[in-house]
């Protein structure tokens, strides 16, 4: 303990500018990241926000054996998840294979611009994008002019059950795949130029030094991006859905967010949407402590 | 390299961890104290109210301390003011009453939020307009029982006789607007006369039934023969287009009306409440849509249609038949369209029945008082007196005037007993919309605590189309206002368990209105459909819903 202190203070005299560059951020997420978990104990009561968290009474697991016990848990929890794996599996490999085609490209204008033209969407604000994708998804929008084009049957496309994922992962591709790129070209960056001469001289060529030296190279952060996304299983978020779903695809659509954002937020039940939110957190939890323990056990790399 | 990513990592992860625990709790720092205060506040002034009122009383009061007044922004008023306090209308209403007023006003569509946040806060504004009867969990007595509102039947006794008066010449609303144990809790917005309760209604192109030699359809074979002439003869690829993603379009739905029945609760001839999504006439209700899709008579994109795409199709001749507000969609429409198209006509078509000849059983109609809108006073008000004055007033016939019509001489004059606007509002020197000309003036044209008058509608309708609708939709057309759920209230023990059970059976009809309509799940189904609906609870809601309803009778 003595020591801890001592080589505290020793590199607190060494690093003074560093500790108060990082001190507001740590502020930041002290005050509003941890300081409210403490509502979470909500959860456990019928709460009322005139009688304050001291002044709600506890009812235990209720609002949880509510959920649990809802005729729509499972689809929510099917609905949430398979759009979650989708996203991994589809969303997640996109802005790596997009760098390392990036990264090929020698011709310093035409990376400039096909980056840029990449990044474009992420500034687009969510509620556009929606408002664009329901406009073109209509028997008479763009998608549909594009099917009617190549001999296919006008449909609208966002009233269809079966469309609704591919529209959601798709677009959210489209949208981020660019801006997902940014890490990994500067991964791309840090890899050994020796390393390539070297694969070369031994004859290997582009395909092979992509698969033996550039992904060898970028695969910590590959993980580490890994990680995170599996600890985000659990967490998507309303927005998106809301503005596309609509009862006609609520049966895929529909995800744990979204129906405690009608249910809960709209009607103000504020003990069961919090109930709802600290589950998926716990699952969350346990989903990144696993991803890390397997990564650790598999390819050295984690997070901790 | 690889351990300092690491590092970084850790750091990154650490941070989103916490965020996404974070995530659930974000909205809950109430704190005992504030409560605690708030009640020894609710208790000085229900001391306050049992004081003896001064005799005599006459506007405008003397100066004290501003009122604080919590009221939502309305689209009308922000487009040409930052505050409800900067418009001529709360200039006059202070210098009328004597009373100062600080208006704290939550953004449109935040209000929810926002009051979770104030009433969390515990430091409450003086006055708060809210819907008690549909915003506030557990109804209007919970927010009593909760600390937040005053009971107001000692303070009406004393300090409103305006009020009080209007409750004692309308039993109606004085049963709709007390709880069920009899407390009164606020002042409401009344829709006066019923002329003002028939805003939304069908209308349909009528150039292109003079063109076609068709009447205005009256039942639903009519309309189908309508609808078919439309896509067959003049084009239109969406006969008949609502915006369907908007709710109160759905509670409205005609179409089911016409199969005597509702989408939703309803009071029975029985006077019984019942739930109409589950009605035979519901079934049939489908089973006419279903048939209509398949023959391109309603827009094959109905569930996603959002108001500017409905806009865009009724102008531009893809839809010929809509459903929407008198003010806000035909005359914007009308007024829109006849820019390119000067032929181009709307006509408000009336509730469709099954019979030709007969009379619709169900239809469209608000009530007068709906909860919205409605006054009440804090239990941190310090001078109940005052507020309750200043909301008195709106009752009283100086008051009545004020807020539909605004100041004579600047908003409004008498012409044969009648007001009528002046240019101010009408040809606003500014060239603002006579919308929000009115806004600047008086509340009459939106809502808010005060009884409003038919008046205002005649003169808000400026073309002669709108100005058919209250008619063409109202009592004429169908028996509705017999079977319009009042504002009840579930007790507040049940409320939960209510809401618990109709949220999961809406999700579930709206899911297979559209899949019977679709045609993705057969008619044959509806057994079926409904036997779930049974399974979620229904006849418990129903249970609810009825003891909520004789409570409401016995008031």
């Amino acid at each position: 303990m003595k020591n801890l202190t001592k080589k505290l203070k020793a590199d607190w005299v060494r690093n003074r500018s560093l500790y108060i560059l990082v001190l507001p951020v740590l502020a930041f997420y002290i005050l509003f990241h941890y300081k409210p978990i403490y509502g979470a104990v909500i959860a456990f009561q019928d709460y009322v926000p005139r009688l304050g968290i001291s002044g709600s009474e506890w009812v235990g697991f209720a609002n949880f054996r509510r959920f649990f016990s809802d005729i729509y848990f499972v689809r929510l929890m099917k609905n949430t998840l398979l759009l979650s794996i989708y996203d991994i599996v589809f969303g997640f490999p996109a802005p790596i294979i997009l760098a390392l085609l990036l990264n090929e490209i020698h011709n310093r204008f035409f990376k400039n611009v096909t980056q840029t033209i990449t990044y474009l969407p992420h500034f687009i604000s969510m509620i556009v994008v929606c408002g664009m994708l329901t406009d073109f998804s209509l028997s008479t929008g763009l998608f549909n002019d594009i099917i009617a084009f190549f001999g296919g049957k006008r449909h609208p496309l966002l009233q269809d059950p079966t469309l609704y994922r591919t529209i959601y992962i798709l677009s959210g591709i489209w949208q981020q795949v660019g801006w997902g790129t940014i890490i990994y070209l500067s991964a791309l960056a840090g890899v050994d130029s020796q390393l390539y001469e070297a694969a070369e001289i031994d004859g290997a060529n582009k395909w092979k030094q992509t698969l033996n030296v550039t992904l060898p190279g970028i695969a910590p952060t590959i993980i580490t991006m890994f990680i995170l996304k599996i600890g985000k299983l659990m967490s998507m978020g309303y927005e998106k859905t809301i503005l596309l779903y609509n009862p006609a695809t609520y049966e895929t659509a529909d995800i744990i967010s979204s129906y405690v954002y009608r249910v809960g937020l709209l009607d103000q039940d504020w003990s069961y949407s919090t109930a709802i939110g600290l589950f998926n957190s716990v699952i969350n939890f346990i989903l990144l402590i696993l991803a890390n323990k397997l990564s650790k056990k598999f390819s050295e790399t984690s997070l901790w | 390299m690889k351990k300092e990513l690491k590092r970084t990592a850790a750091l990154v992860m650490a941070a989103s961890m916490a965020a996404g625990l974070a995530g659930c709790g974000g909205s809950q720092p109430a704190e005992t104290a504030a409560a605690a205060k708030a009640e020894a506040k609710g208790q000085e002034t229900t001391a306050a109210t049992t004081e003896p009122a001064a005799a005599e009383f006459s506007y405008p009061m003397e100066k004290g301390d501003p009122l604080q007044y919590w009221v939502e922004t309305t689209t009308t008023v922000s487009a040409n003011f930052a505050n409800l306090g900067d418009t001529p209308f709360a200039k006059g209403l202070m210098e009328n009453t004597g009373i100062d007023i600080e208006f704290l006003q939550p953004p449109q569509g935040q209000q929810k939020e926002q009051f979770s946040l104030i009433v969390a806060d515990g430091d409450l504004p003086d006055i708060m307009e809210y819907n008690w009867v549909s915003d506030y969990p557990g109804g209007p007595e919970k927010a009593i029982r909760d600390g937040l509102i005053i009971p107001l039947n000692d303070v009406i006794e004393q300090y409103c006789p305006n009020l009080k008066k209007y409750l004692a010449e309308n039993p109606d609303v004085d049963r709709a607007v007390k709880t069920d144990d009899g407390n009164y809790y606020c002042f409401p917005f009344v829709r006066g006369d019923a002329e003002l309760r028939n805003t939304i209604g069908l209308m349909l192109r009528a150039d292109w039934l003079e063109e076609l030699g068709l009447e205005v359809p009256e039942t639903v074979d009519e309309w189908h023969t309508v609808l078919t002439a439309f896509k067959e003869k003049k084009g239109a690829t969406a006969p008949y287009t609502f915006e369907y993603t908007n709710n109160q379009y759905l509670g409205a739905n005609p179409f089911v009306a016409a199969f005597d029945t509702s989408y939703s609760f309803y009071i029975g001839s029985d006077e019984k409440v019942h739930f109409g999504a589950v009605d035979e006439g519901y079934k049939n209700y489908l089973e006419t849509m279903h048939q209509w899709y398949e023959e391109g008579l309603i827009d094959a994109d109905i569930a996603t249609m959002k108001n500017d795409q409905v806009a865009a199709k009724i102008t531009n001749g893809t839809a010929g038949a809509s459903l929407g507000q008198a003010g806000s969609r035909m005359g914007t429409w009308l007024a829109a369209a006849q820019k390119t198209n000067p032929d181009y006509d709307l006509v408000a078509a009336p509730q469709p029945s099954t019979e030709k000849g007969k009379k619709a059983e169900f239809g469209h109609v608000e009530v007068a008082y709906s909860g919205r809108s409605s006054a009440a006073i804090t239990t941190s008000c310090k001078d109940v007196e005052r507020a309750a004055r200043l909301l008195d007033w709106a009752y009283s016939d100086e008051g009545h005037m004020y807020y539909n019509f605004g100041t004579e001489g600047v908003s409004y004059t008498m012409e044969g007993g009648n007001p009528v606007y002046t240019d101010q509002i009408l040809k606003n020197p500014e060239g603002w919309p006579v919308s929000q000309a009115m806004s600047a003036y008086i509340r009459g044209n939106y809502n808010g605590p005060f009884v409003q008058d038919e008046r205002y509608l005649e003169q808000y309708y400026t073309m002669d189309q709108q100005k058919a609708t209250p008619k063409v939709w109202g009592a004429a057309s169908s028996n509705g206002a017999a079977h319009v759920m009042p504002p009840i209230t579930p007790s507040s023990d049940e409320s939960k368990e209510f809401s618990n059970i109709i949220n999961q059976i809406n999700t579930y009809r709206d899911e297979m209105t559209l899949k019977f309509i679709f045609g993705d799940a057969d008619i044959s189904q509806f057994d079926e459909y409904v036997g779930n609906i049974e399974k979620m609870g229904l006849e418990r809601a129903l249970e609810i819903e009825n003891a909520a309803y004789d409570r409401y009778k016995a008031r």
